[in-house]
């Protein structure tokens, strides 16, 4: 087995795994009729969206990264894609219509602008 | 009312979910496919669409394990990026009860946001006909996001131009998550903190570590200033 093979398959039981627990948490701790501490839920009410927040950024900073080596750009591809799918989710709140169309403006700008 | 016409119920309004997830699914899979380049990629876009489930993860694991990423840094990943499953369990508790261990395994197994919506607003009267519909709906919208992620890495494979820059489908998936949370006024405070502490891993780590830091963080300020961000949530609403 190839490195590569074995990280997929770990990458998909660990995230399997996690993801499952998350689902069962609830039924495995409170269905005996214990309540949830106040503290859990609101802790998961506001990591939700920070935890997105969180991962938008990161994702920026990796797209950027990974061609600041060949041009930048100032990150004006990631600026301009970026604002085009969340004034178009804004207005048309269709989320595959600003998926593609904002990484369809991304690619076309990386491959044909600043390339 | 019989089990048949109860599963044509489950399709109907199931239908929306069809469009959604063979769509969204298929973006998923043809990301996959066009960054991790081999014969076998189709095999692992099913198994993880099978056994996750899971829309936003589905994009972000392509990246994990492009960029090889520790297992600890995965899992605390996964933590936090579906931490709301674990909310969803809590209005079902009373639905879900008393439906036998492998009905209650699958129906917890396959909750995602599109199925708890479904069967947080099911109301037939007879139990063990929704349990039935519950049942339906889960597993007919893990048939559609299984497939589209499947049939998405099979055309992924075959692209016939350049994917360079397709990596950015895993960013706008985010930010369209990030503007329908922010639509409502109480997420938009959280986001914010969320920015600024990825802001400031990136500023003190490099981008492979700044997520740990990052995370750590953000639940570090949520707990500090956990009275002035819980007045936001009052008077209580329902989570969805």
């Amino acid at each position: 087995m190839s490195g590569q093979t074995i990280t997929i398959i770990s990458v998909i039981a660990v995230t399997a795994t996690i993801t499952v627990l998350l689902r069962a948490f609830p039924f495995l701790l409170f269905s005996s009729g214990r309540k949830c501490p106040p503290v859990i839920t609101y802790i998961g009410k506001v990591l939700s969206p920070a935890a997105i927040a969180m991962l938008v950024v990161y994702c920026l900073c990796s797209e950027y990264r990974g061609r600041s080596l060949a041009d930048g750009g100032w990150g004006l591809p990631e600026l301009i894609a970026s604002v085009t799918v969340i004034a178009l989710h804004w207005w048309k709140k269709n989320p595959l219509l600003s998926i593609i169309t904002g990484t369809a403006v991304y690619m076309l700008l990386v491959q044909c602008i600043f390339s | 009312m019989t089990r048949k016409r109860i599963f044509y119920q489950a399709f109907s309004a199931s239908l929306p979910v069809l469009m959604g997830y063979t769509a969204m699914g298929m973006a998923a899979g043809i990301l996959l496919a066009g960054k991790i380049e081999r014969p076998d990629i189709v095999f692992w876009a099913f198994l993880s669409s099978l056994t996750s489930i899971s829309g936003a993860l589905q994009f972000a694991i392509v990246n994990w394990i492009d960029n090889n990423m520790p297992l600890i840094d995965v899992a605390l990943l996964t933590l936090f990026l579906n931490i709301r499953y674990a909310m969803y369990g809590l209005s079902l508790l009373e639905k879900f009860k008393n439906t036998g261990f492998w009905r209650k395994s699958y129906l917890i197994w396959s909750l995602t946001d599109e199925t708890f919506a479904l069967e947080a607003e099911s109301a037939i009267p007879d139990k063990k006909l929704n349990t039935f519909y519950c049942l339906c709906v889960a597993a007919l919208d893990h048939l559609y996001w299984v497939s589209g992620v499947t049939i998405g890495a099979m055309a992924g494979r075959f692209l016939p131009f350049s994917t360079e820059g397709i990596d950015f489908a895993m960013t706008a998936l985010f930010l369209v998550v990030l503007t329908d949370q922010c639509r409502e006024k109480r997420n938009r405070l959280p986001a914010a903190i969320g920015i600024i502490c990825a802001i400031a891993g990136r500023v003190f780590f490099s981008v492979d570590n700044m997520l740990i830091p990052a995370m750590v963080m953000m639940t570090a300020t949520f707990i500090i200033f956990r009275k002035t961000l819980e007045k936001q949530f009052e008077p209580a609403e329902v989570v969805k």
